[in-house]
């Protein structure tokens, strides 16, 4: 007899997608918005340059995916209209909506949408080997704020958790492969707000006497996670950057507190809605902030790097 | 021991002798001028090209500023600094600031823009502005098309004058939407020895502004006494 198995697609999707379905379902995610720090597009027609890159990268066929999940309820507003357009290109796409009351069974209906459009659940041992992964997520995260991990290294691989690169086995070696160090941390830093477009952000603050303690993005990734769709469910309806402001800053203000941060770097991206929530960040949350606003990918830019050298030297009187 | 501020347009360097502030300012370019016969290691530096002079230690502007300007006005609320090419405005009580880096309407750029196209020098535009009988509404907040608007109000029956007037309260108020609740604003930066535009700034921000005598070397003398 004959075992006909299915080909693996590979299904591009906007963070955050809970990617234990994704493997569960025997397909491979890959996080678009992943390639954008390291490329040099110039995108034509643009608000966000985030979404704007991975729509185009993936009109002209520079993203290969065979499918695509766009969130577009919940964390980014530019995506459900650069997803639309990124689906005129003949890419099956499926549009994932976030609770904004954080409703557990809202979504689990959502996450049943999600497995038939991926087909249906084929390896459901995937999820309790993605959990273990994500308790490595959390040690790295841990470490890091003591100190062990540089701010750089944890963050690329807390950014990875959204897709698990693809492939968990091969991505369990890297993680394991990180190398702890000693680093002495004098003014320890959160970093909220969409991840900054710079691939070099974290060693230039490094670099400038700011260490970055705290992904807010990033932790979420290892934050959630569930042993079939009900649990993934229960924990994903509490996706922070979905909900409502005062839950976020309920979940900060506890989170930073733990971290014994000195102060907060809210990074925000050129035309995102996220900047509007600037002015109540600032009341909220007591500590220094220094805001900053990206545009188009690259390395940090002077005008970002005299900002980070100035909040070094406030932090340092403070 | 020196201050040595080199910015975008101007190089400024101040010493202090005998408790006396004493400066020099050039152009960028002859920044080497100002340090003929210092060590590297009597020299602190601040400003864009902080990094690219020799320097025993360096700052950057928004730190030099506050230290600067204590030494004039140690009560001060807020410090707005009107560069060349950018505007940063720095809330003393909450430590926080804020910098136009990206757009040219609320820096001394855009009044070049305007002096230019008079072909005037930059500094009669104050003196211009004073002969302004009526001040016409210049709302556009980007430079470029600022000055078209500019260039409709002048075929419209306003003169030079008045249309200068107007430039300053476009270029005030886009400045005034960065400056934060305070009682006490300082105002530093070569920009702000415009009187024009220092006047319109008054009008709109109807709180007590003030101006060291020499506005532009203020960070040169803030990195000077942060290190002394």
């Amino acid at each position: 007899m004959q075992v006909y198995l299915k080909p693996v697609k590979k299904i591009g999707i906007t963070a955050l997608v809970p990617p234990e379905l994704i493997f569960a379902c025997g397909q491979e995610p890959f996080d678009v918005n992943n390639v954008i720090p390291a490329s040099r597009s110039y995108p034509v027609n643009k608000l966000c340059a985030w979404t704007a890159i991975w729509k185009e990268m993936i009109t002209k066929g520079e993203i290969r995916i065979d499918s695509f999940i766009v969130v577009a309820g919940g964390d980014c507003h530019n995506a459900l209209v650069d997803g639309q357009k990124a689906s005129r290109s003949g890419i099956p796409t499926h549009f994932f909506f976030y609770p904004f009351d954080g409703d557990p069974q809202y979504m689990e209906s959502e996450l049943y949408d999600l497995s038939y459009f991926l087909g249906s659940i084929q390896k459901p041992e995937l999820f309790k080997e993605i959990i273990e992964l994500k308790k490595i997520g959390k040690k790295i995260d841990k470490k890091r704020s003591a100190g062990k991990i540089s701010p750089g290294e944890a963050f690329r691989s807390l950014i990875s958790f959204s897709d698990l690169c693809g492939d968990i086995n091969k991505f369990r070696k890297d993680i394991a492969s990180i190398k702890e160090i000693k680093i002495h941390m004098n003014n320890r830093v959160a970093m909220i707000g969409v991840p900054p477009i710079y691939h070099d952000f974290h060693e230039i603050a490094q670099s400038l006497g700011l260490h970055i303690v705290f992904d807010e993005l990033p932790s979420e990734f290892i934050r959630h996670t569930g042993k079939d769709i009900k649990s993934l469910a229960r924990d994903y309806c509490d996706y922070t950057f979905a909900r409502p402001l005062d839950l976020r800053i309920e979940f900060l203000q506890k989170e930073l507190e733990r971290r014994k941060i000195d102060g907060i770097i809210h990074y925000t991206q050129f035309s995102c809605h996220h900047m509007l929530e600037d002015e109540v960040f600032r009341e909220e949350l007591d500590f220094p902030i220094l805001t900053i606003q990206g545009d188009l990918p690259g390395k940090t830019p002077q005008q970002i790097k005299l900002r980070l050298e100035a909040f070094r030297e406030m932090l340092d009187r403070t | 021991m020196i201050g040595l501020d080199v910015g975008s347009t101007t190089a400024k360097m101040v010493k202090i002798t005998d408790g006396e502030v004493i400066f020099r300012i050039t152009g960028t370019h002859n920044w080497k001028d100002l340090i003929r016969g210092i060590k590297d290691d009597e020299i602190i530096s601040t400003g864009y090209f902080k990094n690219s002079v020799p320097h025993k230690a360096t700052l950057t502007e928004i730190t030099a500023a506050r230290y600067g300007v204590k030494h004039y006005f140690p009560y001060a609320d807020v410090i707005v600094d009107i560069g060349g090419q950018d505007t940063k405005v720095i809330d003393i009580r909450k430590n926080n600031f804020v910098i136009n880096d990206k757009c040219s309407a609320g820096t001394g750029a855009f009044l070049e823009f305007v002096a230019n196209y008079f072909k005037i020098e930059l500094k009669d535009l104050g003196l211009l502005h004073s002969r302004a009988k009526r001040i016409p509404d210049i709302n556009n907040t980007c430079g470029v098309f600022a000055i078209s608007e500019m260039i409709s109000q002048l075929v419209a029956g306003f003169s030079k004058e008045e249309v200068i007037a107007g430039m300053h309260y476009a270029f005030a108020r886009r400045i005034s939407f960065m400056i934060p609740e305070g009682e006490t604003i300082v105002l530093i930066g070569g920009t702000v020895k415009n009187e024009g535009m220092v006047s319109a700034l008054r009008d709109i921000l109807q709180k007590k502004v003030l101006i060291p005598r020499e506005p532009q070397i203020i960070n040169a003398l803030g990195a000077l006494k942060y290190y002394s």
